[in-house]
């Protein structure tokens, strides 16, 4: 046990305040896109460096990832991954409202990205009193079949992270796909801070 | 829930407060410097506000921009697909991002290098932000970043990747593929015409006596007479026809679809047309003449480098009965 790891208290905090803001930005989700959005329970986890690189590349499929960072106040920042797989990615700009031939696939990736990520982290934001900005989303480069070679090929400057993992679904348009949270080591301290300001206010 | 800024203002009243509207001069003066394009719309799409960068990079009215709509004041932008994105920014209070790596532009400006490099408009990265204020609407903030540099030197990474790709399969001096490039192709062909029972024939050559042509006349000649072959056989092969440089005078050809009687027609016109050929070096005429070895696949062979073996040997014989000729593999088997 590391001061990196959150202790019972913490951990179930956090999976509250994230199973909140989940039921809030799936109501949004829906209302935008105007179809059911299920959000799977979160599965929250401290993970090592090494160990990402076996659980992205254990994804088999895994057609294309996105990443995005986010930062807000006190210190919280961290990185959202979003990646999809090939036979879950078609009717992404039917979903999205678009006509087929106003926007490519990279860019209806990148877009149902965007707004995953920013509207799920702006109510977290909201429940523990901060304010998210966020990088613009990127698509990580060459990722049919070698997205591990791709991470073995990052220096993480971090040991460990805390991973939380949310799986969105559209079945309406046979829409799947996985988000993971990244929080890195000196963020996961400024979360603690935070969530134990919470505990002691109940 | 935490004011921050209430402790801003908190700071700021410890010393000398700067009064709102000396704030306010800042802040019209920053946005009016900085490099970012920024304009500001109503819910309704139409424009609330703009910074000068705008003003100056557009060269439009400022009196006939305000209150106009977006898709009216810039007709250049792409009108369902934006009302889409900028109606996503009010109903989910999110920010949006619009990448030049996806969409070049998409406002028409011009840029500050229009001299040194070759892109008409400037390359952006658009940012769309929710914005709230005390008016019941909600705004949206548009800031357009000049990108152009990046994009510019990106498209020369990507030049220069992809000649690299190119030289890493070309051979410096005939300017066909090369050894390694060759022998991939190889393993490919063999291995879609194995996959669907097509034909394939491989042709290995050798330029006869190079070693005394290089010893009478000079390397520059050896050198002359390669790219000179080199050319003169790549014009007589079809496109499909994967055309390499085996060895320093040994050329080698994957015939995809071609059985044996068209790889022995080609290696005769090929042995005709080189035997022929006027080559001169330093005014003198110079007599190059070829040997080639043709091998079809067959149901018996193992392997590629079956069918290299199969060639060469050919070539061997080719050479043997006094080249400048063709010899076939299958009819080696059967003398």
């Amino acid at each position: 046990m590391s001061e990196f790891h959150l202790t019972e208290d913490q951990q179930d905090c956090l999976q509250e305040l994230i199973n909140i803001a989940m039921g809030q930005a799936s109501d949004q989700l829906a209302r935008y896109l105007d179809t059911f959005v299920y959000l799977k329970v979160p599965s929250i986890e401290s993970i090592d460096a090494k160990d990402l690189l076996q659980t992205l590349s254990q994804q088999k499929n895994t057609m294309a990832v996105v990443s995005q960072g986010f930062f807000g106040y006190e210190g919280i920042r961290g990185e959202a991954l979003l990646s999809y797989q090939e036979e879950d990615s078609g009717r992404i700009g039917d979903l999205l409202g678009y006509e087929p031939d106003e926007l490519s696939q990279d860019e209806q990736l990148i877009d149902i990205s965007s707004i995953l990520t920013t509207t799920f982290l702006n109510v977290f934001a909201r429940q523990i009193d901060n304010q998210m900005s966020y990088n613009a989303p990127k698509l990580l480069p060459s990722v049919q079949n070698c997205l591990s070679e791709h991470l073995q090929e990052m220096t993480f400057n971090w040991d460990l992270a805390l991973k939380i993992n949310i799986n969105y679904q559209v079945t309406d348009y046979s829409f799947n796909c996985n988000m993971i949270l990244l929080i890195p080591e000196t963020a996961i301290i400024n979360i603690k801070k935070v969530l134990d300001r919470i505990l002691a206010e109940f | 829930m935490l004011d921050f800024n209430a402790l801003i203002s908190e700071k700021s009243t410890n010393k000398q407060a700067l009064s709102g509207t000396v704030l306010k001069q800042i802040n019209t003066q920053i946005s009016n410097q900085i490099n970012t394009g920024v304009l500001v719309l109503d819910a309704e799409f139409n424009i609330v506000l703009w910074n000068r960068f705008l003003q100056v990079h557009t060269d439009k009215d400022a009196a006939n921009i305000i209150g106009q709509s977006i898709f009216i004041a810039f007709p250049e932008l792409p009108e369902r697909w934006l009302s889409r994105k900028l109606s996503a920014v009010l109903q989910l209070n999110t920010p949006s991002f619009c990448s030049w790596q996806q969409r070049h532009h998409l406002f028409e400006l011009p840029h500050t290098r229009q001299i040194t490099t070759d892109s008409e408009f400037m390359a952006q990265n658009c940012t769309f932000l929710p914005i709230d204020t005390d008016c019941e609407h909600k705004h949206i903030c548009i800031l357009i970043e000049d990108v152009t540099d990046v994009c510019h030197y990106q498209g020369q990474l990507q030049k220069t990747l992809a000649e690299l790709a190119q030289m890493s399969r070309i051979d410096g001096l005939t300017q066909i593929y090369n050894r390694r490039h060759w022998q991939d192709s190889l393993v490919q062909e063999y291995a879609k015409s194995r996959r669907h029972t097509k034909n394939l024939s491989l042709m290995m050559l050798d330029l006869d006596h190079f070693k005394l042509l290089n010893d009478n006349y000079g390397h520059q000649c050896g050198d002359m007479v390669l790219i000179e072959i080199s050319a003169l056989i790549s014009s007589l092969l079809r496109v499909e026809d994967i055309f390499g440089r085996y060895g320093g005078e040994e050329f080698a050809i994957i015939l995809p679809e071609t059985n044996l009687t068209g790889a022995m027609e080609l290696a005769q016109r090929i042995c005709h047309s080189i035997a022929t050929a006027p080559l001169k070096y330093n005014g003198q005429v110079i007599k190059v003449t070829v040997s080639l070895g043709v091998a079809p696949l067959s149901e018996q062979t193992s392997s590629y480098e079956e069918l290299i073996t199969h060639a060469d040997l050919a070539l061997y014989q080719a050479k043997a009965q006094g080249r400048n000729q063709v010899c076939s593999a299958t009819n080696m088997a059967t003398a």
